[in-house]
């Protein structure tokens, strides 16, 4: 009876948590920055959507997946056919099937056929490769990366290979982005919470010992990185979207070390790491682009090489690696205070005992 | 059939190279448990080592100029250098990591080198010529084949006998071989573990800079992320070779050799471009049937 | 004093698994932990060893300290550990495991003789030297370690469980071997067991640990009638009973 309450509260603090911190962001650059603010906010709410959709299989399977950013071209590609205009479609993509290259769709089908696509190859890979050992799964997601890269780079008639799709209609600033991204958070903190998260972290700590409580591994990896998946082909979506212009190069190794960088940055094991590793890598990134575009100190002006912002991002991540290796939360997690939250149940006259069991099980 | 023996010589020349980059991933998995991304990118600093540092279209020959004999040791010594500084500075700091963090950092030392490449020589592929003269073909009965990929084949084979026997018959290989079994143990021997990780990385610093040089000779190409697919392949290989054998490393090399060629040659023209995805859907069935490897090995078995 | 351990204590994280030990050991005498499943017996060795960070604490050897040294230092000096579970490289044949801890020496010379002598007293090991060790017994497997730490040119060995998974009559052959060893060479032996049946007979000096502390310091002498061992091992005043049981299979 109490397990409930309790497990309600800690799968509702933590994203409220979160996205209203994100929130205060989003207002805050609205009322005072600029343009270009927005829109780097607006990027990084994106990326960080699909952060989360990240974490919601490394985090808690323990598997390092270099592969999510595949799934990311592949939403992002759907939504292209999906929204393009169809007679720049008919010259350009004349191998997509009918219903996608005579129509155009409104929101939310683009997304909702991104991320069914993105779920359904995931399945598929997911359930002949993920019954590798930890070091061979991860190798064949770095395999996925390429061949999604490969196929897409060389399919001509439908993803128009190397030359650029353009002319996606754009979906709105940082708003909807943010809309999007505290979702993606509610869903990686319920997940998390689930059975099935609950499973999968066991199994993440010791697999020998799940698997010997009656765990299957295979299943809950598989749903993870479906839901996972999932996320991630609805987040790359949304970034074709807002950029309005497409190449399979976009999401290849530079996008999965950005994104990997910003989960191992804020702490690999925790969905507040995610976020705040997502936050602090756009910081770093951010002030080596200013750098690189060159600043004034005392009248002379001072810039970077151009690429510095990569070399940077390398170096940071090495040395976080080596100094913080549990990363800058260190699998930290947002709690509720549940003691504050039961003195005020008090007062309001709840029922005793069943406070009584909420404290204990909270230390 | 004489179309399928030709294919047979460029399957094996292939596979040469992609044994080759397998063994120095290999190397270190077994002695570390460090899965090198780097790998491949060690291989791009070898290629890059041949001409002079600049960002013009037009790539000068400064290195790869000398004689042949200067030449290869020097190149040889710079991917050396590159590999022993990389675990200076990077993983010998991250000795008590997991493997997952080991794997990310080998990723981060991939991407700071590629960008490093990017920033020092430019972003625009370069062309260059080594050892053009290979480029001849020899007929042999009514087969023709370049010298170089014979020459790529015999490298190969020659560098193989040389690591085994090193790994065999010296002090170093054997500390080595101790250590890939069981690390703490060869250290409660008096086996010193950095320098015994020291020469590994050495060792596959010079493999790398064998395939640098090999791979360069065919393609004639310089871009920073050359190494990329070699280091995509070369995992592949050890995956399906078995993590952690040697022997593996070089049967899978060969393995994805010979897929790489056939389909090459026998897909249907408008599937070609689609090689690696088949070689990776081929390589995901090997390992449905086979998930240890073509050679499992029973010490990863007991400590992954 | 040979090795010295003042105030020795263990953390894994936030279990503590040594709380301030302190032991010592002469030259040449055969000194053994007794101690039940979990007690810490395996970590003092480690640590000693140079294999498990040590919390606090000072480790002597020869009147030098030697605590955050590196485990092939540490070895270097002529303390070598056998680890519990035998550890043999199984692929490496045997004779390359035994080369495997002579690289450290500098007397090349000496390790060729030393190698027939010891080949010599392990006769089996001659006649499989070329086999990979993992196609050993178990025995045989265990005088390989054994021969494997004694060619780093050890003065001290540290035995951790040498009985564990062999035959009785293995363990006996196990044991004269290393009684021959001191007497030869005036080996110093520090040994790890879970009972005190077979170890009371040639140990000169009794450790106890439980729980990471330790329970007991004696002479072999003053323990000959088990008692002493047995509230040291258990906790308790154990009954005659129980100390019969605990007299043949140590506690278990």
């Amino acid at each position: 009876m109490t397990e409930t309450p309790r497990r309600l509260i800690e799968s509702v603090w933590l994203p409220a948590c979160l996205s209203l911190a994100l929130a205060i962001c989003v207002v805050g650059v609205q009322l005072v920055g600029s343009e270009s603010l927005r829109v780097t906010l607006t990027e990084m709410l994106i990326r960080l959507s699909i952060v989360v959709g990240i974490y919601i299989f490394i985090g808690n399977s323990g598997i390092i997946s270099f592969g999510q950013i595949g799934f990311m071209c592949i939403g992002a590609y759907a939504t292209a056919w999906a929204t393009c205009d169809p007679t720049w479609k008919q010259i350009m993509l004349q191998g997509l099937p009918d219903f996608l290259r005579e129509h155009t769709y409104p929101f939310p089908i683009p997304i909702a056929l991104a991320s069914s696509l993105s779920a359904a190859v995931a399945f598929l890979f997911g359930y002949t490769v993920l019954r590798l050992s930890g070091i061979g799964a991860s190798i064949a997601t770095f395999a996925f990366l390429v061949v999604v890269n490969n196929v897409y780079s060389n399919w001509t008639s439908v993803t128009g290979a190397t030359s650029s799709i353009v002319g996606i209609p754009s979906l709105g600033g940082p708003w909807a982005a943010l809309a999007f991204s505290c979702l993606a958070i509610v869903v990686a903190s319920v997940f998390q919470h689930s059975h099935f998260g609950l499973m999968l972290r066991a199994s993440r700590d010791d697999e020998i010992a799940a698997k010997a409580s009656a765990v299957d591994v295979l299943k809950v990896r598989l749903v993870a990185f479906v839901f996972s998946a999932f996320l991630i082909g609805a987040g790359g979506s949304l970034y074709a979207q807002f950029l309005g212009i497409l190449t399979p190069d976009m999401f290849y190794m530079s996008l999965t070390f950005i994104t990997l960088a910003m989960l191992v940055v804020g702490g690999i094991g925790s969905l507040t790491g995610a976020v705040a590793g997502t936050v602090v890598v756009t910081l770093i990134i951010e002030s080596l682009r200013a750098l690189e575009n060159g600043i004034f100190l005392a009248g002379e002006k001072f810039a970077l090489p151009q690429g510095s912002q990569e070399i940077g991002l390398g170096i940071a991540m090495a040395l976080i690696l080596i100094f913080r290796p549990q990363g800058l939360v260190g699998g930290f997690e947002l709690s509720p205070p549940l003691r504050l939250l039961e003195r005020l149940r008090l007062r309001l006259g709840a029922p005793a005992q069943q406070s009584h069991d909420l404290v204990s099980r909270g230390d | 059939m004489i179309g399928f023996v030709q294919n047979i010589v460029d399957a094996l020349s292939l596979g040469s190279i992609y044994a080759l980059a397998a063994l120095g991933i290999g190397l270190l998995f077994g002695i570390l448990r460090l899965i090198n991304f780097a790998h491949g990118d060690f291989i791009t600093i070898g290629a890059f080592a041949l001409i002079v540092p600049s960002r013009n279209e037009t790539a000068v020959m400064g290195i790869g100029s000398l004689p042949f004999i200067i030449m290869v040791p020097a190149v040889c010594a710079i991917v050396v250098i590159a590999a022993l500084m990389s675990d200076r500075l990077v993983f010998r700091p991250l000795r008590r990591a997991s493997s997952p963090t080991l794997m990310v950092a080998s990723f981060s030392v991939g991407y700071l080198i590629q960008n490093s490449i990017l920033v020092i020589f430019g972003a625009r592929p370069k062309g260059i010529d080594l050892w053009s003269a290979l480029g001849k073909q020899i007929a042999v009965g009514p087969l023709r084949v370049p010298q170089l990929e014979l020459v790529t084949i015999g490298v190969t084979l020659l560098l193989m006998l040389a690591l085994s026997a090193f790994l065999k018959k010296t002090p170093y290989g054997m500390q080595i071989r101790a250590a890939a079994e069981d690390f703490q143990m060869a250290r409660y021997l008096g086996v010193k573990a950095n320098s015994a990780i020291g020469v590994a990385f050495a060792l596959s610093g010079i493999l790398a800079a064998a395939v640098s040089l090999l791979y360069i000779s065919q393609t004639g190409t310089l871009t920073n992320v050359l190494g990329v697919p070699l280091m995509l392949y070369a995992f592949i290989a050890t995956v399906i070779g078995g993590m952690g054998s040697l022997v593996g490393a070089v049967v899978g090399g060969f393995t994805v050799g010979f897929l790489a060629v056939m389909l090459q040659a026998y897909l249907p023209d408008d599937l070609r471009s689609f090689r690696d995805a088949f070689v990776f859907g081929a390589v995901v069935l090997v390992l449905l049937v086979r998930p240890a490897g073509i050679i499992p090995t029973r010490a990863l078995a007991q400590r992954v | 004093m040979i090795l010295e351990v003042e105030n020795l204590s263990v953390r894994y994280g936030s279990l503590t698994a040594l709380r301030g030990v302190s032991l010592g050991v002469d030259e040449g005498q055969i000194v053994c932990v007794l101690g039940p499943n979990g007690a810490g017996k395996s970590t003092t060795l480690a640590a000693i060893a140079g294999g498990v960070a040590i919390h606090t604490g000072i480790i002597r050897w020869c009147n030098q300290p030697i605590s955050g040294l590196m485990p092939e230092a540490i070895s270097r000096l002529g303390l070598s550990l056998v680890p519990e579970g035998r550890h043999v490289f199984s692929t490496l044949t045997v004779e390359e495991n035994l080369l495997v801890g002579t690289y450290q020496r500098r007397d090349r010379q000496e390790v060729a003789k030393d190698m027939k002598r010891a080949l010599e007293i392990f006769p089996r090991l001659r006649e499989r030297i070329h086999q990979p060790a993992g196609r050993l017994s178990g025995g045989e497997q265990q005088m390989l370690v054994i021969c494997r730490a004694l060619l780093t040119n050890a003065r001290m060995l540290m035995m951790d469980e040498p009985s564990l998974g062999l035959a009785p009559i293995i363990v006996d052959q196990v044991y004269e071997m290393l009684l021959n060893l001191r007497q030869r060479n005036g080996l110093t032996l520090l040994i790890n067991e879970q009972s005190s049946e077979r170890i009371l007979k040639f140990a000169d000096h009794v450790y106890v640990l439980r729980s990471g502390e330790l329970q007991l310091s004696d002479a072999a002498a003053n323990l000959q009638d088990g008692k002493a061992i047995m509230n040291a091992y258990f906790g308790f005043d154990a009954r005659p009973a129980e100390l019969a049981a605990a007299g043949n299979g140590g506690g278990r």
